[in-house]
């Protein structure tokens, strides 16, 4: 594809703009912000990776992935406003996931230990962990609010942070779980997923392309679940203070 | 021996973040000593804070200034858990846990790992005027004074020294009203606990204490039952309505 081809795709972001402007949507602005830093997103990023395919140094890959949890955490946690300390809680809670995906995948020679492996399955696990994260802390925070008189209840009876939160924690990792689980069960009926796509359409024979994508969608399932578990274990007590009464919402 | 229970000079901030603001406080300079099993009556105008000053002997909220004491101890000293065990709050609203009525009454068992004392369960129920309930039905479904009776039970298998009890008859008909007065009053006699029960039925007060307690334009005063419900009828609800206003900035 020649990035003359490439540029004829902006037709359809102009399309779009002018849909927004005809209809008064007010769009037009996020569009175009939007097409502008994808954009550019992905072009850097391509520079990038031929430098570190090309410079084959495992510092540059333990430098990306540790910029695309940073990216990931910096992004779920701004859905926890008021919780200090989320970021880092979150950063353990992907990072953990991470560790532990590659630890088996590369423990086991699943796939081979090259930039080319790593860094597109990293990006993508951290990326879902990044989903569930922001889904979670979401989730976490309503409950909290709507289960206040049964959290309380059970603190006046001499309840423990744990026991407490019992309910709303597990609530919350089932519910952040959900579009993975959804996802794992419609794969390939609904949607053909990305990197399957992306793969096909490179030339790749579809049933090594089916193998990857079996290993895509195992892998996230897994580090959905350890990412939400482990933030559910970092992070219920900063509902409550030192003295284990619960926070009023700021 | 120390005090069962102390307040020195407890204050809540008011929320109001208006600079306008008539008190910088919901209230303040709270003091009071409980050196005995006592039966208190909390009284004063809805808003006065009845509810908050529970809630923070409870711990459930943090004072602003001032200490509290059991047996001598300040709350910063012992573990909160620990606080409420022997400091329990039943709340204004009785809010059920999910599960069958139960799985309520088992609640306390199960979050400190005692047995359950079941002959105890079913004498309070049966005392509360509850036996007719079939324990496996699902407490939220109980009606509003059902609700508020389990609650209470719930709270006092528990067994703390000092029950404080937040209008907890306010959704109840007379006779189970009597019920809940009967059982406090011979579980005070039996147990020994002192409690502090908020109500905005005088007559209830007068029946139920030996103490009042009257919150009124952010303060608290301490009278003794007999002398505060003996004054003349009159003087009293003019006191008593008196402090309404007071609190209608
Ligand atoms: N820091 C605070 N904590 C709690 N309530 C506060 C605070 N500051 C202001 N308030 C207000 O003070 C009032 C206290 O209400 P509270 O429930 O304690 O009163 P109450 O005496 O129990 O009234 P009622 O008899 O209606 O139950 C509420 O209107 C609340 O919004
Ligand atoms: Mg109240």
């Amino acid at each position: 594809m020649t990035l003359t081809a490439l540029s004829f795709t902006l037709l359809f972001v102009m399309g779009t703009m002018m849909v927004s402007i005809w209809q008064k949507l007010g769009l037009e602005k996020d569009i175009a912000i939007g097409t502008v830093r994808s954009a550019v997103q992905l072009l850097v990023v391509g520079y990038v990776l031929q430098f570190i395919f090309n410079a084959d140094h495992i510092l540059y890959i333990i430098l990306i992935i540790l910029f695309m949890i940073a990216v990931a955490s910096w992004n779920a946690a701004k859905r926890g406003k008021g919780l200090p300390g989320l970021f880092w809680r979150i950063a353990l809670a992907i990072s953990a996931s991470e560790l532990l995906m590659m630890g088996i995948l590369l423990g086991l020679h699943i796939i081979q230990a090259t930039p080319q492996y790593i860094i597109p399955i990293s990006g993508m696990t951290i990326g879902s962990a990044m989903i569930v994260s922001g889904l979670f802390i979401n989730h976490i925070k309503q409950e909290v609010q709507s289960n206040k008189g049964e959290i309380e209840t059970l603190l006046s009876l001499g309840a423990t942070a744990q026991q407490a939160m019992q309910k709303v924690r597990a609530s919350s990792v089932k519910f952040s779980m959900i579009p993975t689980i959804d996802g794992m069960k419609t794969v390939g009926l609904v949607q053909l997923p990305g990197m399957m796509t992306g793969m096909i359409i490179a030339g790749a024979d579809p049933i090594i392309a089916v193998r990857y994508q079996i290993l895509i969608v195992f892998s996230f399932t897994a580090s959905a679940a350890i990412t939400s578990m482990l933030l559910s274990v970092l992070i219920y007590r900063l509902f409550f203070t030192a003295g284990l009464q619960l926070k009023h919402p700021q | 021996m120390s005090a069962i229970f102390q307040i020195h000079n407890l204050a809540k901030l008011n929320w109001s973040t208006d600079a306008n603001a008539l008190n910088k406080y919901l209230f303040s300079q709270i003091s009071a000593e409980i050196a005995e099993p006592t039966r208190i009556a909390l009284i004063g105008a809805s808003g006065q804070g009845k509810s908050t000053l529970l809630r923070i002997m409870a711990l459930l909220d943090t004072p602003d200034e001032g200490d509290l004491l059991v047996n001598g101890k300040s709350f910063q000293h012992i573990p909160a858990r620990q606080w409420r065990m022997t400091v329990t709050y039943v709340a204004q609203q009785a809010v059920m846990l999910p599960g069958s009525i139960e799985d309520n009454l088992r609640m306390v068992s199960k979050l400190h790992g005692q047995p359950y004392d079941v002959s105890l369960a079913t004498e309070l129920l049966e005392q509360l005027g509850l036996d007719y309930l079939d324990l496996g039905k699902v407490a939220e479904d109980c009606s509003g004074g059902e609700k508020q009776r389990i609650s209470l039970i719930r709270s006092l298998l528990l067994r703390p020294e000092i029950l404080l009890l937040d209008e907890i008859t306010a959704s109840l008909d007379i006779n189970s009203t009597q019920k809940v007065e009967a059982l406090l009053l011979n579980w005070h006699k039996q147990q020994g606990t002192t409690f502090i029960w908020v109500t905005h039925d005088l007559e209830q007060a007068r029946r139920i204490s030996n103490r009042t307690w009257m919150m009124d334009k952010g303060g608290l005063q301490e009278y003794s039952s007999d002398a505060f419900f003996n004054e003349p009828v009159a003087n009293l609800a003019k006191r008593f309505v008196g402090s309404t206003e007071g609190s209608l900035h």
